[in-house]
């Protein structure tokens, strides 16, 4: 781990010139807001962004993504075959990413990258992408990343993590990917003692006002939570919309669906979410989440409760606050998770007569 | 149709007719006026989607 | 109108000590700068919850659907009107409901405030007229008429059409708005222009529905977006069944918009889809004249014949 110190102007340059080996992929303004496209010649990313509308988790796991595709005319000698679609894997680098979303993507890859399973999309895309993080120094009034082990100057998930310093950016070498991405630039890169450094991310994580606490959710009965008196509270504004779980870097569910144009066909990977009616329901009619109530307590017991037990690695959440400022009701996962965490069963209540 | 037409769609394109059963020579008439007015217009290329595009 | 907040939980507590109702549904305070969470009062203590100011756009009657019991409702101008929606849908019954009418001085655009400022807002404050925002730990002034949300900028109910009690005296009418003008900017684009316009409308939509799931009309147990059998509609984010949804969504509000807005506040991403479901109002404004929800006892255009019913468009 090495710590240098770049000029911006060169920095910028070595971008440029790294369009030729590297698909770039930053954060642009559009209208009122930021979000992460592909770089076009001479353009440069954004660094001037709080955080992005949507999160850049769709750079890896697309909205929506064609997977295989198949003939249906039976004149075709592989007709009714599943072909996979031809992906572009070449290197590319996603620049400016926050440290809570690149968090995001390493628990996200704890679902589609298992010993059993891996999804190939996922897998070669993100085998293919170098993370250059952006530290965050103003963070917003709702980021909450250092309660949910990140923070703004979180180093995971990430190869280079830049830290802004008027004229130059302090960049931290983090992985091998990192530094090739680096050398490939030709980047003249000076080294730089850490106390400047160390100072700023101590100064950015005390601007980080927002708060909660998960130490509980561990030890919580599963069955109690499922079964508190809280939900009919938290869910009743909730829309059952999608802005929530679609804006989250840590959502991963979706949906397979075919679509067919005379004889030929491609199968879609398109995001789906548990806050949909559609999410569970069975063919027989019959849908285990049929109300608004299960449907909110999955979202949230899943992220705060089974994910936890699951996994061991704190929350499916990484602070990043999209939900609770886009969610049109203003449904609010820190004060959820507190309402989850402090929970207590009333014993007197639950003195059920065996 | 309103509605189709705020939208971008030619108001050539949609038409409504009233004919009775015994008014062949209306029907050949708005027949005629139809295929005209849409062969005017050329091949329709909004709302049209043969392979979805992905975002 | 902040004023309005005492009467509102008197009429309430008073509702469910006397048992008139067993649930009142109003606001209660956000966690962020001009947002407010529809709740529910279930008891006298749970009023205290409540609150009223210029950011309860959400539309209450949306929580009414199918609901059994007996209810207060939170309701202004345009909430009554779908109510009296609701009523005539047989989605719920005038006798199962309370409805505390609130004159309405019109609720402020959040989507356009946040716009007007670089930094981050902290604090959102408003005194009658004046609407004061902190951002950067910086005050600034805005007049509130500057910042209303487009539907509220041109209403002409803002009274509730009825009620059974009221939180306030009624409030003057708006006279003189232009109410379809935006209407008429897109009317006035040719066919090209007007398909571009809308393509570029809708290209951030991310489907994530809270326009349709804000809308008290959009009710239907599996909407159109769902079925399965035949799938109407792609479900990715190709450009024709983004559209497609947004157009036939819009179809099936036809004469029952109220104009409340709530579609176009609860989007994310700050899309003005009212402008499909706009040109439906206007069309049944100028050829029926009808407003949706202005009475409870008269049909809808739309299941209604009259022998002089417009009909130019057929040849
Ligand atoms: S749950 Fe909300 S705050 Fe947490 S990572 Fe997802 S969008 Fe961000
Ligand atoms: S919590 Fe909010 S964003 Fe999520 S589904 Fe409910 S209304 Fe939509
Ligand atoms: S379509 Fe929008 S404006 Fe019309 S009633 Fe529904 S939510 Fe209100
Ligand atoms: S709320 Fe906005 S983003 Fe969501 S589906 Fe509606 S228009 Fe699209």
């Amino acid at each position: 781990m090495k710590l240098v110190k770049i000029d911006k102007k060169q920095w910028a340059e070595g971008l440029e010139s790294l369009k030729k080996s590297f698909r770039l992929l930053g954060p642009v303004k559009e209208d009122s807001y930021y979000s992460f496209k592909a770089l076009k010649e001479g353009e440069q990313p954004d660094f001037s962004f709080l955080n992005t509308r949507l999160s850049p988790k769709s750079l890896l796991f697309p909205q929506s993504e064609a997977i295989v595709e198949y003939s249906l005319d039976e004149r075709d000698e592989d007709h009714h075959v599943m072909k996979a679609i031809e992906t572009d894997d070449s290197p590319r680098a996603v620049l400016g990413i926050r440290p809570c979303d690149a968090k995001a993507v390493t628990l996200v890859n704890l679902n589609f990258d298992t010993s059993e399973y891996k999804d190939p999309y996922w897998v070669k895309a993100l085998a293919a992408t170098t993370f250059i993080g952006l530290a965050c120094d103003t963070p917003k009034s709702t980021c909450f990343c250092t309660s949910v082990g990140c923070g703004p100057y979180h180093e995971e998930g990430l190869d280079l993590l830049l830290a802004d310093e008027g004229e130059t950016y302090l960049v931290k070498i983090l992985t091998e990917k990192g530094g090739n991405f680096l050398s490939t630039a030709g980047l003249e890169a000076v080294d730089e003692d850490t106390t400047l450094f160390d100072a700023k991310k101590k100064a950015a994580e005390a601007k980080i006002i927002s708060t909660i606490a998960t130490d509980n959710l561990k030890g919580q009965d599963i069955l109690d939570l499922h079964e508190a008196p809280f939900w009919e509270d938290i869910s009743f504004a909730c829309l059952n919309c999608g802005t929530c779980t679609y804006t989250c870097p840590t959502c991963w569910c979706f949906d397979l669906q075919d679509e067919i144009h005379g004889k030929s066909g491609k199968r879609f990977k398109n995001w789906d979410s548990c806050m949909f009616p559609l999410f569970t329901l069975h063919t027989t009619g019959h849908n285990p989440r049929g109300t608004k109530l299960q449907r909110v307590r999955q979202r949230f017991m899943h992220k705060l409760k089974y994910f936890v037990d699951k996994y061991d690695q704190g929350i499916m959440c990484v602070g990043c606050g999209r939900c609770v400022n886009q969610c049109p009701v203003n449904i609010d996962i820190r004060k959820v998770c507190a309402l989850m965490n402090d929970h207590k069963v009333d014993e007197q209540a639950c003195a059920v007569q065996e | 149709m309103n509605l189709m037409e705020h939208m971008g769609i030619e108001s050539d394109r949609i038409h409504f007719s009233w004919i009775s059963s015994a008014e062949s020579t209306k029907f050949v008439k708005v027949v005629k006026e139809v295929t005209e007015k849409v062969k005017a217009l050329g091949p329709q290329q909004h709302f049209k989607k043969n392979d979805a595009k992905v975002a | 109108m902040l004023d309005y907040i005492d009467k509102i939980k008197e009429i309430s507590e008073r509702l469910l000590k006397d048992c008139s109702v067993e649930m009142v549904i109003g606001f209660r305070k956000g966690t962020l700068p001009m947002m407010n969470e529809p709740c529910f009062a279930r008891t006298p203590e749970d009023v205290g919850q409540f609150v009223w100011d210029s950011n309860c756009g959400i539309n209450l009657a949306n929580y009414l659907t199918d609901r059994k019991e007996r209810i207060g409702i939170v309701a202004k101008g345009c909430d009554t009107r779908n109510i009296a929606t609701h009523i005539i849908e047989n989605k719920i019954s005038r006798e199962q409901l309370v409805v505390i009418g609130v004159p309405c001085k019109g609720m402020i655009d959040k989507h356009k405030i946040a716009t007007l400022f670089a930094d981050e807002i902290q604090t959102v404050t408003e005194n009658g007229e004046k609407i004061l925002v902190t951002a950067g730990g910086k005050e600034t002034p805005l007049n509130k008429s500057d910042v209303l949300q487009k539907n509220c900028a041109v209403c002409t109910h803002r009274n509730p059409v009825f009620y059974d009690e009221l939180a306030a005296e009624k409030v003057e009418e708006q006279q003189d708005v232009d109410r379809y003008a935006d209407v008429q900017e897109i009317e006035a684009m040719d066919t090209q222009e007007k398909w571009d316009y809308f393509e570029s409308l809708l290209s951030p939509c991310i489907r994530c529905y809270a326009c349709k799931n804000a809308c008290p009309l959009c009710y239907c147990p599996t909407c159109f977006v769902d079925e399965a059998k035949p799938q109407w509609v792609g479900k990715g984010q190709d450009p024709t069944d983004v559209r497609t949804f947004h157009f036939l969504r819009a179809f099936h509000c036809a004469g029952r918009c109220t104009d409340c807005g709530a579609c176009e506040r609860a989007c994310p991403v700050g899309i003005n889809m009212r402008v499909f479901t706009k040109k439906l109002e206007k069309d049944c404004f100028e050829q029926f004249g009808w407003e949706a929800g202005m009475s409870l006892d008269e049909r809808p255009p739309l299941d209604t014949y009259r022998p002089n019913d417009p009909n130019d468009f057929i040849k």
